[in-house]
């Protein structure tokens, strides 16, 4: 169901009548400089997005700016990495609608879907959870065991997001190729064009 | 002008670089290399960011420039270190790209320029809050004479010029983040008539593969949008904030380290689409 929007998505929608006509996700993917500027953009935009939510990381570590208010910072750099993030999406969703069907089936842009959701979850419990009580400790050079796993938990999936993100572009796991089951199943190869290719089956 | 224009002879040592000693190690572990590249310039753009924003008078207002600088300045100089390590090893394993790469020729000018302005401008100018002293004057007319070249470079090879998209935008932020008032609106008024124009102009009126028309139409709007930000970037600059002991020279400092930082960057970015 969902392989078959994407599969749509990519070949179908915006496609004129004529053989050679292309749909708009290929025409995106095959554009002279469109498609760079996006994924230049994409990547240019982590110094502003992940940059700045790493610093309001440390500090909940207690590594650095331990003199400034946890509320100050926040208040002063969390809105240039909202707009950051709001950048990361925007280009981020116009580069999956070039290819949607290839990243559908690979297996680093599933992955950074999960440690995306993993990195927002962090942030809802944050706000929920740890944040309860932040005027005890607006000021403490280090915050509590809570607020220092919270932000531990966040450079770790960001770190994570950006290394799912640069493995995405390589294909050593592309379905077609001989892998092991676990890997096909785990992006859906046997759905795919190529199909699946145990590598049990292809060993002498 | 790639550097092998520059340096015609140094082919036979360029080609051999990959069977180097650590390239040959790293070069099964590329990627994983490039993560770490990307995560020591995600760093440096955390710190550069924050800082020059600062110096712009945007931001982190609360603390004096000084003192951030003080709690930036072991991250940010972890992730110069480790930008540069990372750096010269996917860049020995990938050498024969980057000598034939004019990218390559502007983030090296972009680089070296942008080194000598942090450590030579931004850090000493943030550490005295806000006064620029004469060997910094001296260091940045140094770094602003190779950036200048990086960026002449940058908007005139071929194929690789669409990457000053990268720096345009990055201006056009960074203003828009320190315009106030009725001047942020005029800005975005006048960055979204620019859009609209050129939207229509290079939509409606010229096939979309007419590239021989539309090229010259897209520079003269790449180079109208420079203009109307560099306009209301210089407002900015000698009217906003004079209360907040950062003068226009402060100021231009603080754009000046984010831009330069942004286009060594783009042009990496861009030694892979071209």
């Amino acid at each position: 169901m969902m392989r078959e929007l994407l599969v749509w998505l990519q070949t179908r929608l915006g496609k004129g009548d004529g053989e050679f006509d292309q749909s708009w996700s290929e025409a995106l993917l095959g554009s002279l400089n469109f498609w760079g500027i996006l994924e230049g953009t994409h990547v240019l935009a982590l110094m502003l997005f992940a940059g700045t939510i790493m610093i309001v990381d440390l500090r909940l570590l207690g590594v650095t700016f331990r003199r400034t208010a946890i509320s100050v910072l926040g208040a002063k750099v969390l809105p240039l990495t909202v707009f950051g993030f709001a950048i990361m999406v925007l280009t981020g969703l116009a580069l999956f609608y070039a290819r949607p069907v290839d990243y559908y089936h690979n297996i680093w842009f599933r992955a950074k879907l999960v440690f995306i959701a993993l990195a927002l979850l962090n942030i809802i419990i944050f706000h929920v959870r740890v944040q309860r009580n932040q005027a005890a400790w607006d000021l403490a050079p280090k915050p509590p065991p809570a607020a220092r796993v919270s932000a531990i938990v966040s450079l770790a999936a960001w770190i994570a997001v950006i290394a799912m993100g640069r493995f995405m572009a390589y294909d050593w796991f592309e379905c077609g190729k001989p892998m092991p089951a676990y890997l096909n199943a785990l992006q859906s190869c046997a759905a795919s064009e190529a199909g699946a290719l145990n590598l049990a089956s292809v060993r002498p | 002008m790639t550097p092998a224009e520059f340096l015609p002879e140094l082919r036979p040592w360029v080609e051999n670089l990959v069977n180097v000693w650590p390239a040959y190690v790293i070069k099964p572990q590329f990627a994983s290399w490039q993560v770490l590249h990307i995560l020591s310039l995600v760093v440096l753009g955390g710190c550069t960011i924050l800082l020059n924003l600062r110096l712009i008078g945007v931001g982190l207002t609360e603390e004096p420039a000084s003192e951030i600088d003080r709690n930036l300045r072991l991250w940010l100089n972890l992730g110069v270190v480790s930008v540069l390590i990372t750096g010269v090893l996917i860049g020995m394993a990938n050498a024969e790209r980057l000598y034939d790469s004019a990218a390559f020729t502007v983030k090296m000018f972009g680089l070296v320029a942008a080194l000598i302005f942090t450590y030579g401008v931004t850090n000493r100018v943030a550490r005295s809050d806000g006064a620029v002293s004469l060997s910094s004057k001296i260091a940045a007319l140094a770094a602003l004479a190779l950036w200048s070249y990086a960026l002449w470079v940058f908007t005139t090879a071929q194929l690789i010029n669409p990457g000053m998209f990268h720096l345009i935008t990055a201006a056009g932020l960074v203003v828009l983040f320190a315009v106030r008032g009725r001047a942020r609106w005029i800005y975005l008024a006048g960055l979204g008539l620019l859009i609209a124009v050129q939207w229509v102009w290079t939509h409606l009126f010229l096939a979309y593969d007419d590239i021989a028309r539309l090229d010259p139409v897209n520079k003269g709007f790449a180079w109208a949008f420079a203009a109307w930000i560099i306009a209301i970037g210089l407002h900015q600059l000698f009217t906003a904030g004079r209360d907040q002991n950062a003068g226009p020279l402060t100021k231009l400092v603080g754009y000046t380290g984010i831009l330069m930082w942004v286009s060594v960057a783009a042009a990496g970015r861009w030694i892979a689409f071209a």
